[in-house]
């Protein structure tokens, strides 16, 4: 069978096998854990004290509660990814055999968490590069080496740019004269005008 | 290059000396060199100078074209120049300096622009529309790919970053920003500022994000 929320392709087994553990919990005790897993997939730290006294009813042991937490973690990172309606995800879950109050329970958390969830996941998407910041400044040379009578205007940029590794920036610094920054600033606000019309 | 006035101008005397036949093929070539360009090989002229002739001729004839942009010289200081050491061939100096003087202009400005340890040489740009990922299947998510070259101590590197929509506001925020101070300075400098010193003017700015 298969399952909008999986993309529609089969729901994976361990997923399959772990939907009995959840069913375990009592249904008040899993909206908790998923008001939980929810704020770890929104990155706002999971309280893992709390995860156990929640489970602690249930007897679960840490196996079930990894178990349980991950499965939870794939049911909503996946519906939010396919942009799976909650009333569908209900009724993929029930097929799946979760019962109807632990179903209704889950999909009313992930139902207000939807599109908050769905803006995380669109900016944890991979990107390379991001433009952290920018600094500028304006110089007038007036003489140099070079020439005696310079009176340009050179402009020059430190562009922040996210880093390979995590969490690391990479900065560059370097000077543009006035006629290559006015192309590059003309080229820009062309590509920012096709990227509004792109909307 | 010391700052040349033309008492520095001793140099050029050998280029008097050396033009044994003149060729204005050959100051072509030595502009070319100097904006950039190929510039002459000792090889094209080795039946005509020895090698210490030739790179005696070479020097002087960069010295000369640079002195005069530099100086922003007029003919007749140039040819005063010239007849004081002796040069014959000061009209057809005379016309490959006028000919080419805003280009000999252009590659100084250059290289003014450059004494800075790191400059924009070329840039490319790329729109693109990020269709999915694996965080989410539907992304539609405008990016701009923005490739930079920076040469850094003759050593060019690309720079690559990636910008949404957010992103390129902020830039061209800034650039704008930089931009409008950078045209009411241009008109304004010109009127108040005489030429003297190595000074620069600072006006500083930026955004994070």
């Amino acid at each position: 069978m298969r399952f909008r929320f999986c993309g529609d392709l089969d729901c994976p087994d361990w997923v399959l096998a772990e939907i009995s553990t959840l069913a375990r919990l009592s249904s008040v005790k899993m909206k908790l854990l998923c008001a939980q897993v929810l704020k770890d997939l929104l990155g706002e730290g999971i309280d893992f004290d709390k995860v156990t006294k929640l489970t602690a009813d249930a007897k679960f042991e840490s196996g079930d509660i990894k178990a349980g937490v991950a499965v939870l973690s794939f049911i909503f990172s996946s519906a939010a990814k396919y942009d799976v309606d909650s009333e569908s995800l209900s009724s993929e879950l029930q097929q799946l055999g979760l019962p109807k109050e632990h179903t209704t329970a889950l999909c009313k958390s992930y139902e207000d968490k939807h599109s908050v969830l769905q803006d995380r996941l669109r900016a944890t998407s991979l990107r390379l590069g991001r433009l952290e910041g920018v600094s500028w400044r304006v110089d007038y040379t007036l003489s140099s080496s070079e020439l005696q009578e310079v009176n340009e205007p050179l402009i020059k940029l430190k562009l922040q740019c996210q880093g390979a590794m995590p969490g690391s920036t990479e900065t560059k610094v370097f000077s543009i004269s006035a006629d290559k920054f006015r192309v590059l600033l003309a080229e820009l606000k062309q590509a920012q005008a096709m990227m509004n019309a792109l909307q | 290059m010391a700052t040349g006035d033309y008492v520095g101008f001793g140099v050029i005397t050998v280029c008097s000396i050396s033009i044994k036949c003149y060729n204005p093929y050959l100051c072509h070539r030595v502009v070319d060199g100097l904006c950039g360009q190929q510039p002459p090989t000792r090889a094209d002229y080795s039946s005509t100078w020895t090698l210490e002739e030739w790179t005696e001729l070479n020097n002087s004839l960069i010295s000369l074209f640079r002195l005069a942009v530099y100086n922003n010289s007029s003919d007749e200081k140039v040819v005063a120049v010239l007849s004081s050491v002796g040069n014959s061939h000061t009209d057809a100096v005379l016309s490959v300096l006028r000919a080419r003087r805003e280009e000999i202009h252009t590659a100084l400005l250059n290289r003014t622009n450059s004494i800075s340890f790191a400059t924009l040489q070329d840039f490319d740009w790329q729109l693109k529309l990020a269709i999915s990922s694996d965080k989410m299947a539907s992304l539609h998510i405008p990016l701009l790919s923005l490739g930079l070259s920076v040469k850094e101590n003759g050593i060019l590197r690309p720079v690559a970053m990636e910008m949404d929509r957010e992103e390129l506001n902020m830039l061209l925020g800034s650039l704008d920003a930089a931009n409008k101070v950078e045209i009411t300075l241009h008109l304004n400098c010109k009127q108040i500022f005489g030429i003297t010193g190595n000074e620069s003017i600072t006006i500083c700015g930026g955004t994070s994000a």
